[in-house]
């Protein structure tokens, strides 16, 4: 059974389709990658998945439970978690702080336990910072040592991107959803996210569902490519079966013309 | 609803007073509504002076009618004299908004959400103590009871049914300025502008709209209205005192929210309504309970439905 | 917000992460090296169990340094806007949420205080039970009126709150008729516009609290608990979720976070201090009154943690102590004008630059008065004839200071006559306007705007506001709000804030 299934999923803002009667499902330790156009609805996929809007109709499953109509924090309690394309960092909190924070959901303290450090709280807030610095050190040296007490707006691009990752993973999640985890990024770095998406998956053991423009990526992590465009499923399959799809060409050729014009 | 049908019934003419009495009231919320809402849609703000720049408009209405001899020996014929009045509040606020945006808010733009609201809260806070300190905090009265042998406050009957011309004059000035807003906003290049800009301010200015031209006029227009307002209060309820803008704005805010909030005919619709409800809980309960009564009304809708009666849900951008 | 260029960042090397863009950021953040940054990176960097510390023994020894009941008045007045602004921070310095409430939580708690330990009802219970109560109730309040907002924006709970606050002070004063909805008789519950009076002392371990310095000791004990549990909170899941809330809402909620349960947490916290604050003042001042708990206290409370800065507890502590201490001064014109004065001419030593200018600028100052001075002398000697009004030491009628002023100003005779009243209007308005303009213009016409802009802050200030302590007070408070927004948001020991990069 998939880990996570989308069936004839729509939504639409105002008279616009942004989603229409999509179906699409994640196994178990699965990497998949959705590529297509923009506006093509990837980003509008993510935020039904997490439940920032609900769909107009159709049915999201996680692990074979209905996820529409819950709040996004409890949908990520059940372990879904995500990154964003735009990068939402809590910028004026510490590097590890951003990671904390995250570990709300998981954890049980009590406004007045932790008043009044009882021994419970205590123990717990030892163990969310070890967690944190463990999730900070799976990208080496990047996100160690000086920069754990930096505001998180004092880093540079690549980092924030770094971070929302390991700020996404300390929600302890099943399932990743990365909206382009490599935008904006130059060639080295991009490289190494692509090693560091296979890495998620082999040490942190986190099926990921990924939104990426770079074909490079998408080539050397996926598993399965789908691909949108207006809204609609047009391709799925391996990444050679997907790239070749007349169908796709045409989209990507297609909203290049746009865009030259 | 029942229940007012009731009382329509077993009264009609107390009925009928008092739907007149909250209409009139329900003119002035309105106008000061839209205010609100015209700000609100644009920048997002709530701005907390607004009720205070009406409070001044009041007294610069004062001053125009002391300062032409009062209302028992004005030295220009009434109708002037009302004209004067609301022309130097109207103008007078109209210029106090923009430099209130150009000084208070402009500069807080980019400035974190809780910035702007803070400072508003300042601003209302030290127009409040202005008028304190120019004025004395006792209240001035109007005195419209003497202008013209008190004829504002003489009756017009429809058939058994009576209203004062002060009334018919409140409500129908507001009407009026609320026709030519509509005509301003839907008809005008600068009303286009200001939809354009309060449906996306940014994509605004990128379609060349000069986005602050278009918030100043907007706070031109706003605070004009509450100048309008200023001078109505005067001349119908007579006293006037520096606090009179906080209870108001608040009032006035409800109406917004109410009605729909950056939905203009919704603040029209929302001021009316908060009027007419206030009137009947005074003319039916007892008037301790008249802010109670709004303040539930508030609650009700933002619990239940936060865009109000005719506003739309805004899509939130992730 | 815009894809920023991407930033190439060295790989190797021990200046790892010393990029540009660091500094940059390093460089908004610490902002020009003045004092005050220095100052506030002392404090972020000390233990702030040490400053707790500090702070505690410093008010807990001034009582035994001094007996002068106006210090002590003072001080413990002092102590529970400390405690106010405290809980005040937790809304708005943390959570990022404007909880205009505040003062009606703080007056709810004084009220039923007053009634679960006065003669009002007869009911006279001990502190054990009556501070628990008031402190579960208050919170119990905040939670409520928090429930309506469910708008993650925070504008609804704005509006609903300062509604809230408005309708407390209306109910407190009309309560002594309460009659529900004529059902039932006439109900004297709050006392009216006069209040509750003679409600009990505070009693701990049989001690009985009825010496002021009691009370400041017993505010203080307060201060302490809650900082130190505020501290805590502040450092655990539930404050870094109130924080990550401020910073971004949406990535808040999608990162486990249940907004809308911190948002009526942190009101509800805030409303639990200001129920200790509220019974520690029925006790205190043996009355509670409704003109206590309106807009103006409101205001107050909110300068102090703004200009403090909020989110940072020792800088709304030295917000509130700052604040409260000025306002106290402002009662005693000599004491204000000396204040004023002082401010004035510090102000021009710390921010003119070079010297010579601002020799030039005094120099334009001193003769500028002068002229204006003769001037309206020669055409109406009444003008210049007018004394500066009370005052002992230095500013009395032929103290040095009065005298110069008298030369420099235009101060008609019987200046605080009514008649008078209107010249003072004029002048304030020209000032504000003046002050405005200051803002708009750059360089050298500034200064040449400085000089009529002092002078007329001075007249203003000697004809009418220094008199006037009343209005005064309040147009200083609402005036440091709309300043420091618009020139130093994050208050004077507050970290800057960086919303979107």
């Amino acid at each position: 059974m998939a880990l996570l299934e989308l069936t004839s999923v729509s939504k639409a803002f105002g008279g616009l389709l942004v989603i229409h009667d999509l179906d699409l499902h994640v196994g178990e330790g699965e990497i998949v990658s959705v590529i297509g156009p923009n506006g093509a609805g990837k980003t509008t996929l993510f935020n039904l998945i997490t439940g920032i809007y609900p769909p107009d109709s159709g049915q999201i499953m996680l692990d074979g439970r209905s996820i529409v109509g819950l709040d996004p924090h409890e949908i990520t309690n059940l372990g879904v978690a995500r990154t964003f394309q735009s990068l939402r960092l809590f910028l004026n909190m510490t590097v590890k702080e951003n990671v904390m924070a995250a570990q709300y959901g998981r954890t049980r303290a009590r406004v007045w336990q932790s008043m009044l450090r009882t021994p419970f709280a205590r123990r717990e807030e030892k163990e969310i910072h070890k967690l944190a610095e463990e999730r900070l050190a799976f990208f080496g040296e990047r996100l160690m040592g000086y920069r754990w007490d930096q505001q998180a707006y004092s880093l540079s691009y690549a980092n924030r991107r770094r971070l929302e990752i390991a700020r996404a993973t300390a929600t302890r999640p099943r399932i990743l959803l990365l909206d382009e985890p490599a935008a904006g990024m130059n060639p080295h770095e991009t490289h190494e996210m692509t090693e560091l998406i296979g890495r998620l998956r082999s040490e942190g053991g986190y099926t990921i569902l990924v939104i990426e423009h770079d074909m490079h990526v998408v080539e050397g992590i996926s598993d399965r490519v789908i691909a949108l465009d207006y809204g609609e499923k047009i391709a799925e399959g391996s990444f050679e079966h997907v790239a070749t799809n007349p169908r796709v060409v045409e989209a990507y050729l297609g909203s290049a013309r746009l865009a030259r014009k | 609803m029942l229940a007012i049908l009731g009382f329509a019934f077993y009264d009609w003419h107390y009925f009928f007073g008092q739907l007149v009495d909250g209409l009139t009231h329900g003119s002035l919320y309105a106008l000061l509504a839209l205010g609100y809402t015209m700000v609100y849609g644009i920048l997002k703000l709530l701005n907390f002076a607004h009720g205070d720049v009406y409070m001044l408009g009041a007294y610069m209405g004062y001053v125009v009618l002391t300062g032409l001899g009062g209302s028992l020996a004005p030295e220009v014929p009434t109708p002037m004299l009302i004209i004067l009045m609301f022309g130097a509040a109207m103008l007078g606020c109209a210029l106090l908004g923009v430099v209130i945006e150009r000084f208070a808010y402009r500069p807080l733009r980019k400035a974190p959400r809780i910035a702007p609201l803070i400072s508003a809260l300042g601003v209302s806070f030290f127009l409040q103590q202005t008028a304190v300190l120019l004025f004395r905090p006792i209240p001035k009265s109007y005195d419209t009871y003497s202008l013209h042998g008190g004829q504002l406050f003489h009756h017009v009957s429809l058939g058994n049914l009576r209203i004062q011309y002060a009334q018919i004059l409140v409500i129908a000035s507001a009407v009026g300025l609320m026709i030519a807003l509509a005509l301003l906003v839907w008809r005008t290049n600068i009303g286009k502008a200001m939809r354009a800009t309060s449906y996306d301010l940014e994509a605004a200015s990128m379609m060349g709209i000069d986005v602050d031209r278009v918030i100043a006029f907007t706070f031109f227009v706003g605070s004009a209205l509450a100048g309008a307002a200023g001078v109505m209060t005067g001349l119908v309820y007579q006293n006037i005192q520096p606090y009179m803008g906080f209870g108001a704005g608040l009032k006035a805010f409800t109406a917004a929210v109410v009605g729909g909030i950056g939905s203009i005919p919704g603040a029209m619709l929302g001021g009316m309504i908060i009027g007419v409800a206030e009137q009947f809980t005074i003319g039916y309960l007892s008037s301790a309970f008249q802010d109670l009564i709004t303040l539930s009304v508030l609650i009700v809708f933002m619990m239940f439905r936060p865009t109000g009666i005719l506003g739309t849900p805004i899509p939130q951008k992730a | 917000m815009s894809d920023g260029p991407p930033e190439l960042e060295t790989t190797s090397g021990p200046q790892i992460g010393r990029d540009e863009w660091v500094a940059r950021a390093e460089e908004r953040a610490a902002g020009p090296g003045s004092g005050l940054d220095r100052a506030r990176r002392w404090l972020n960097r000390t233990p702030q169990i040490v400053l707790l510390v500090g702070f505690a023994a410093v008010v807990a020894l001034v009582p035994v340094l001094t007996s002068d009941e106006y210090i002590l008045r003072v001080a413990t007045d002092t102590m529970l806007y400390v405690l106010l602004a405290v809980g005040l921070n937790v809304a708005v310095g943390w959570a990022g949420l404007l909880d205009l409430g505040y003062i009606a939580f703080y007056g709810f708690a004084a009220y039923l205080f007053a009634e679960l330990a006065s003669p009002h009802y007869g009911i006279h219970w001990p502190l054990w039970a009556t501070l628990p109560i008031v402190i579960a109730g208050t919170i119990l309040l905040g939670f409520l009126l928090a429930l309506p907002s469910r708008r993650v924006s925070g504008d609804y709970l704005a509006i609903v709150t300062l509604f809230f606050g408005q309708i407390f002070v209306t109910l407190t004063i009309q309560g002594y008729k309460w009659d529900w909805l004529g059902f039932g008789a006439a109900h004297d519950i709050t006392g009216g516009p006069t209040g509750l009076t003679q409600i009990d002392p505070w009693r701990i371990f049989g001690h009985e609290l009825t010496q002021v310095r009691d009370y400041l000791w017993a505010a203080l004990g307060g201060f302490v608990i809650v900082a130190l549990a505020l501290t805590f909170a502040n450092h655990s899941r539930t404050g870094r979720a109130w924080r990550a809330l401020r910073d971004d809402p949406l990535a808040a909620e999608v990162m486990s976070m249940p907004v809308k349960r911190m948002m009526l947490l942190a009101v509800a916290v805030g409303a639990g201090v200001a129920g200790l604050a509220g019974a520690i003042n029925g006790a205190y001042y043996q009355g509670v009154f409704p003109s206590s708990f309106g807009f103006p206290t409101l205001i107050t409370v909110y300068a102090m943690v703004i200009l403090g800065g909020a989110g940072s507890l020792p800088g709304v502590v030295a917000g509130a102590v700052l604040v409260n201490v000025l306002l106290e001064v402002l009662r005693t014109p000599d004491h204000a004008r000396w204040v004023f004065y002082v401010l004035i001419i510090a102000g021009l030593v710390a921010k003119i630059r070079p010297w010579r200018v601002l020799a030039a600028l005094v120099g334009g100052l001193v003769a500028f008065g002068l002229v204006v001075n003769a001037i309206v002398g020669a055409v109406w000697p009444r003008g210049t004839a007018g004394p500066i009004s009370t005052g002992v030491s230095a500013f009395t009628e032929h103290g040095w200071l009065a005298e110069a002023l008298r030369h420099w100003l235009v101060l008609p005779k019987n200046t605080y006559e009514l008649a008078n009243y209107q010249v003072g209007n004029y002048a304030f308005v020209i000032l504000i306007g003046l002050v405005l303009a200051l803002t708009a213009v750059r360089g050298r016409r500034r200064y040449l705007l400085l000089v009529p802009t002092i002078w007329t802050a001075a007249f203003v200030w000697e004809t009418r506001l220094v008199e006037e302590a009343p209005t005064t007070r309040p147009l200083l408070l609402g005036a440091i709000l709309i300043v420091l927004m618009a020139t130093r948001p994050q208050g004077l020991l507050g970290t800057p804030r960086v919303e979107i990069v």
